[in-house]
């Protein structure tokens, strides 16, 4: 019986209890999240790799606050824009800038949701927050399905002892069960049309 | 950016494999080097976290760090006192606010921690700047408080 249980909310507690290896599986579940969000500010590959490390020796220190699954992705992202844009403003101000050269501004850019909720609008940040809180075994099966060069059935069999014939319904219910994440949920949720039926439409005749 | 539906479990694996191409290697060698960090994790259960509350540097229009004169300053707070640091080329002049004398120490990723005093101020300076991530701890009569990690 596949358990869908998301094992994020255990993985914090035992890390925030002193657990190393569970901190290790936070990791690195998170930082593609992590990188993708600090990645889209205009640093050198060592300097994402360093404000990386600099979020993730804060979180170290910040586990108890962390122990509500939902709240990690947020505070990942809000916390690598602060540090990334820090980064970006220190190394910025060693050099003279143009402030009409677009690449300044877009560096400079972080946008808060005024409601202080985290909306998924960027399409990659949404799938790998849903991917990192996936149970064990449908993370792994998603991670081998989507390698670069594509793995056969009879590897992906061989590495995880999931029988041939049983990838095709995993991986579905693994698709399914991450559709069902908080993230990926947010992201299709904030592109849906609002929904007129016939009954209740209103239109401009009608309103006073 | 449009948001997606993902409907299509194609769709939704390829987007999938965008994203984890967009991350790969660097994720990888972030989470290899994370795994060490855990080791300067904070046991102590009386010990306060102050946090990193205001920075200068954030602002782009501080001077820049290193000029004659012209400081960084950073604020950490917590729940029984601040510290405020003062960043210059060569120096970090650091007040405990309410003013009080104390033990700090200065810890950075590598080397040894640097040891002072702060007077009955609640002044210390540490001469030479330590380079990459410090934080500071702070033990006075009543509290002992360490601060968020910081890039210098």
């Amino acid at each position: 019986m596949e358990d869908d249980e998301s094992p994020i909310t255990t993985l914090v507690a035992a890390a925030a209890d002193g657990n190393a290896r569970a901190w290790s599986e936070i990791v690195a579940r998170y930082s593609p999240l992590l990188v993708g969000v600090i990645r889209r500010f205009r640093l050198s590959n060592a300097e994402v790799e360093d404000v990386a490390q600099t979020v993730w020796l804060r979180a170290v220190e910040h586990l108890a606050e962390l122990r509500e699954a939902r709240a990690i992705p947020q505070w990942i992202i809000v916390t690598a824009r602060r540090e990334a844009l820090r980064q970006v403003t220190m190394a910025r101000r060693a050099q003279p800038h143009d402030p009409l050269d677009p690449g300044w501004s877009a560096s400079l850019q972080t946008s808060v949701d005024p409601d202080d909720r985290l909306i998924y609008a960027e399409r990659h940040d949404a799938l790998l927050a849903g991917l990192a809180e996936l149970p064990d075994r449908q993370r792994e099966l998603i991670l081998l399905l989507i390698a670069n060069p594509p793995l056969t059935y009879e590897e992906i069999h061989r590495r995880t002892g999931i029988p041939i014939g049983s990838i095709g319904p995993t991986r579905k219910r693994a698709l399914e069960r991450l559709r069902r994440t908080e993230p990926i949920a947010t992201h299709r949720d904030a592109g849906a049309e609002p929904v007129r039926s016939g009954g209740d439409r209103r239109d401009d005749a009608t309103l006073g | 950016m449009m948001t997606r539906r993902w409907d299509e479990d194609e769709e939704l694996l390829d987007d999938l494999a965008a994203a984890m191409r967009d991350v790969d290697p660097t994720a990888q060698r972030v989470a290899a080097a994370a795994e060490g960090l855990y080791s300067w994790r904070t046991v102590d259960q009386e010990l306060f976290l102050a946090s990193l509350s205001f920075d200068s540097s954030a602002h782009a229009t501080s001077p820049v760090r290193g000029d004659a004169g012209d400081a960084r300053v950073l604020v950490f707070d917590a729940a029984p006192l601040s510290v405020e640091l003062e960043v210059t080329a060569d120096r970090i002049t650091g007040q405990i606010i309410p003013p009080s004398p104390g033990e700090i120490v200065v810890e950075a990723e590598s080397g040894p921690p640097v040891r002072l005093t702060a007077d009955e101020h609640g002044f210390f300076v540490v001469t030479g700047l330590p380079t990459g991530r410090i934080r500071v701890r702070c033990d006075t009569t009543t509290s002992r408080v360490v601060t968020d990690w910081v890039v210098l």
